[in-house]
């Protein structure tokens, strides 16, 4: 009976803990105020002045059309790199998976400052192009990561025995191997669009003029801007999607295969 | 055909109407309505990126960042880009409306002459206190000292700013060289550290908003907004002199545009474009021109109205090179001291 209740105690322990910040955000994005030290009223201005704001919408627009584009990459990528692994055991593999898997482990902010150096020295503008390239780059792991464990729990001979009913090599691909690891691949995907969405320290360094991200855009105004309730008000947006998406992502994730 | 060609026309026209001109500065700082007149007046698309410091700035353009065509630092970092040779130097005869900029701002500044920047805006390190909780508040430094304030004010968590506070209330120049003087402002904010509650650059307005501290010390251009919502809060500027900050336009050599860069700059010095622009974001623009043209209203904002005699004792932080390793050292003291 003693140990529930201890359990339940330290979940809601846990969860106040990682949710209280957010939702005190959550509700100072509908306070009069503008400092946010007291309740003064309830209002929706700070929505209605993020909805005119166009610099942040396009920073927002920036980075929804980066997340999808790294996000692609990302995806196709990762996976092909997760069936080589998975499929072929030599010590080039092996090399293949420690270089894959190295940027989980180095800190984003010397994956930046080393992108930033690398796209300067040549020669290619920082923009739009770096920022996929760099986004690409550090989701592809988890990617992989990820599409490597789907791939523990699929059934090879599955395909074999497709081959052996006289499927097509494009054939199996399209009606067993996909339809079977579909959901991994989607959930792989939103969670590769989620990195990049929340990605600050390597677009940091490698975003060049007209391409700065949403996170970018939000530091930057934390500072010194003078609307920072607007901020308090895109923030509970972004939450609010992150968490669906992480949600989906989890749903499908879940999604048991027969 | 007909088709592919009409797309090609819309394809080329479209790209006419969207010359870009690449804006690199800080957060609201630039009227979106002025943006929208110009980008009508010059036919282009005015995309403004910002940044939260001059060093993440400078990191980001010394480091390659290419294609910002007019960048707004603080003037210790327009001279710090000068001599690294990365600024464009300006086409006086493209910028007539130059001759609006006020004398008294530009002796305060490193170019004088406008050789390759122009100032912007400018505001100054001042103090700010709750009317109904400080009686007799009078405009000096020495107000952080007051016992009676113990645990009830901030100054900024700001090497310069705050050196320099102090360095002005020993009657000195906030850009001095000499080791002993700097040394001596370094007791006097050990002095204020032990009266205040904290260093702090970011909550200081929400705290003199809500009663929190009654006498912080700020950037004027903050405070003009909380002094415009709230009317408990009060200015002061120390009758010492203040920290005076000039932020200037800037075209980096790496700019696209810089013909277009040249009319954006122009366009901000025009008389009735500073005056609605500066009404819009709470700065001073340093045009004498355009001060004639504000609304009376907004130059009754507290934090707008300095004094004449202030204004002159003030100063603007300089790059003080190699120098600066004193400041570093002074200001670790300050900040290890318990």
């Amino acid at each position: 009976m003693k140990l529930p209740r201890l359990s339940t105690l330290c979940l809601a322990g846990v969860l106040v803990f990682l949710y209280a910040p957010l939702l005190v955000l959550m509700g100072n994005s509908f306070n009069l105020s503008k400092y946010g030290g007291r309740w003064e009223g309830f209002t929706w201005q700070w929505y209605e002045r993020l909805w005119k704001d166009e610099a942040t919408l396009t920073a927002l627009m920036n980075t929804v059309m980066i997340g999808a584009c790294a996000t692609l990459g990302a995806t196709v990528l990762g996976t092909l790199a997760a069936w080589c692994l998975h499929r072929y055991r030599s010590p080039l593999q092996r090399v293949h998976l420690v270089l894959t898997e190295l940027p989980l482990a180095v800190p984003d902010i010397w994956i930046g400052v080393a992108m930033q150096l690398f796209f300067v020295s040549i020669g290619w503008e920082l923009g739009y192009g770096s920022v996929i390239a760099a986004h690409i780059t550090f989701c592809l792991c988890y990617v992989t990561t990820l599409m490597l464990g789907r791939l523990q729990s699929f059934d090879f001979q599955l395909v074999d025995a497709a081959r052996d009913l006289g499927a097509s090599g494009p054939q199996v691909l399209w009606r067993v191997i996909l339809p079977v690891l579909g959901p991994g691949i989607v959930a792989a995907g939103l969670l590769a669009f989620i990195l990049s969405l929340d990605d600050f320290v390597i677009t940091f360094f490698v975003s060049g003029p007209g391409a700065s991200t949403l996170p970018a855009r939000v530091y930057a105004m934390a500072k010194t801007s003078r609307s920072l309730p607007v901020i308090n008000a895109l923030s509970t947006l972004l939450i609010l999607g992150t968490f669906l998406l992480a949600l989906a992502g989890h749903r499908l994730l879940n999604r048991r295969t027969s | 055909m007909i088709r592919s060609l009409a797309l090609a026309l819309t394809v080329v026209t479209c790209c006419q109407a969207q010359e870009k001109l690449h804006l690199y500065t800080w957060a609201d700082y630039v009227s979106p309505e002025v943006v929208a007149k110009f980008e009508s007046a010059h036919l282009c698309k005015v995309v403004v990126d910002i940044f939260d410091s001059n060093e993440s700035m400078y990191a980001k353009v010394r480091a390659g960042a290419a294609g910002y065509d007019v960048i707004v630092p603080s003037s210790y970092m327009v001279s710090l880009m000068e001599q690294q040779g990365i600024l464009l130097p300006l086409d006086a005869a493209k910028l007539p409306n130059r001759v609006n900029i006020s004398a008294s701002v530009l002796e305060k500044v490193d170019d004088k002459t406008m050789r390759h920047s122009v100032p912007y805006a400018t505001s100054y390190g001042v103090l700010a206190y709750r009317k109904d909780r400080l009686k007799d508040a009078q405009a000096t430094w020495a107000m952080l000292e007051r016992p009676d304030l113990k645990r009830k004010a901030c100054v900024l968590n700001d090497m310069r700013e705050t050196l320099g506070a102090a360095l002005k209330f020993l009657g000195h120049s906030i850009n001095t060289r000499d080791e002993k003087q700097i040394a001596a402002a370094g007791d006097v904010v050990i002095r204020w550290k032990k009266n205040i509650a904290k260093f702090d650059n970011e909550q200081y307005k929400s705290a003199i908003d809500s009663g929190e501290f009654v006498l912080v010390h700020g950037y004027s251009g903050d405070l003009f907004q909380v002094v415009s919502e709230n009317d408990q809060v009060g200015i002061l500027f120390p009758k010492e002199g203040a920290v005076m900050a000039c932020d200037e336009m800037v075209i980096p050599k790496s700019a696209r545009q810089p013909a277009l860069a040249h009319a954006w700059i122009n366009f901000l010095l025009d008389p009735a474009i500073a005056a609605e622009n500066m009404e819009w974001m709470g700065y001073l623009c340093p045009n004498t021109e355009a001060l004639k043209k504000v609304s009376p209203e907004f130059l009754q904002n507290p934090a707008l109205k300095v004094p004449d005699e202030v204004q002159a004792r003030s100063e603007v932080i300089q790059d003080i090179g190699e120098d600066l390793a004193k400041y570093t050292k002074v200001w670790d003291a300050v900040k290890g001291t318990r």
